[in-house]
């Protein structure tokens, strides 16, 4: 068991009300194999029960725990304390998103980013046998590094862009824009187009790569962007 | 709800924002240097008297230093430009966007000394009259 100082971000909307959140520091020891999210737990459950934060399935994907540590965005649930490499971790709500109460943010504006870009399938044809859509196996294939987000938002609260620009739609829609751009049997492209190729949309990204450093998944939003970019321009030129 | 909440831990500076940050900071000094650059050009319209006037004060050494910055500026610029290029235009630049910025450094630092070093000397010399 090893001593570590857990720095947390704390804001009650009761108490204080008025400023911009306070740092409380617990100091606890880590059992090996524990992530952020079972040392915040330990913390919640044994030390300080008012600590508030978004948690579900502890396996890395309904991508609840999405929170900055030590200056970085991940899920705790996927960051093991030992890892971090330092004796002091520091746990941030994610930026650019507003404050509800300690770790928890609003994360609606990140919500309302998704459903702009229809983020389902569009088909205005029957399906070609009364069961379903096929499709091949290769067709397939392109969907992969696209649809596995979990919507934890860990991309879009990392990215600068956003920051400067809340209209910004943001790595996540992008990427879900780009899952269906590639779908073999999606029909919805004229009906997304205007939200993507829009100054707030696939233009405004700087490719700064945050994105593609927080994401828990793996996944590469700037990679999307950048094909959502080449099908636009092939379609203009 | 908080709409700014504090920060005790700035956000992790990654590769790719650094190349950023000093892709803007470098691309609005080029613009500085653009305007300055029109504004002493623009003494031509004053004849050879106005004109050599004004490039006397900018072949000062103070200028002369600066002028090693403005390469370093330039050549940050188009190079770190050319890594963008080829991440939003290559099929695997995405992926190697890091090894790209290294390669790229690499030639920049390498013109920055073969440039910079004559410079240099040149700035030394004038320094010492």
């Amino acid at each position: 068991m090893a001593e570590y100082i857990f720095r947390v971000f704390r804001y009650d909307p009761e108490k204080d009300e008025g400023t911009r959140g306070r740092v409380q520091e617990y100091k606890i020891g880590v059992e090996r194999g524990w992530t952020v999210l079972d040392a915040l737990n330990y913390i919640k459950w044994h030390v300080d029960g008012s600590l508030a934060y978004r948690r579900a399935c502890r396996h890395g994907i309904c991508g609840s725990c999405g929170m900055t540590i030590n200056g970085k965005n991940t899920i705790a649930c996927e960051q093991q304390v030992a890892d971090l490499g330092t004796q002091v971790v520091t746990v941030e709500p994610l930026r650019g998103f507003r404050v509800i109460k300690d770790l928890i943010v609003d994360m609606e504006p990140f919500y309302d980013k998704l459903y702009a870009i229809k983020p389902y399938l569009i088909a205005y044809s029957d399906p070609p046998t009364d069961k379903e859509r096929l499709q091949s196996p290769e067709d397939r294939k392109l969907l992969d590094g696209k649809y596995e987000c979990i919507l934890c938002g860990c991309c879009t609260s990392s990215c600068p862009t956003y920051w400067a620009d809340k209209e910004f739609l943001g790595p996540n829609a992008l990427m879900k824009a780009a899952r269906f751009a590639v779908d073999s049997r999606d029909e919805g492209w004229e009906e997304r187009v205007n939200a993507i190729d829009d100054k707030h949309g696939v233009w405004r990204c700087h490719t700064i790569f945050n994105c593609v450093e927080a994401c828990p998944k793996e996944l590469n939003a700037t990679r999307a962007i950048v094909e959502l970019r080449r099908l636009m321009l092939k379609g203009r030129l | 709800m908080l709409e700014k909440p504090s920060v005790i831990k700035r956000y992790r500076l990654h590769v790719g924002t650094i190349a950023w940050i000093l892709h803007r900071a470098t691309g609005l000094l080029l613009v500085l240097y653009l305007m300055l650059h029109i504004w002493v050009i623009h003494h031509v319209s004053q004849g050879p008297a106005g004109f050599n006037k004004v490039m006397k004060a900018v072949q000062s050494p103070l200028f002369l230093f600066l002028e090693i910055g403005l390469l370093g500026c330039v050549l940050y610029h188009a190079f770190n430009g050319l890594r963008i290029i080829i991440v939003e235009f290559s099929r695997e630049g995405v992926e190697a966007h890091k090894q790209i910025f290294a390669a790229m450094m690499a030639v920049a630092v390498f013109l920055f000394l073969v440039g910079g070093v004559p410079m240099f000397i040149h700035f030394l010399h004038v320094l010492a009259g």
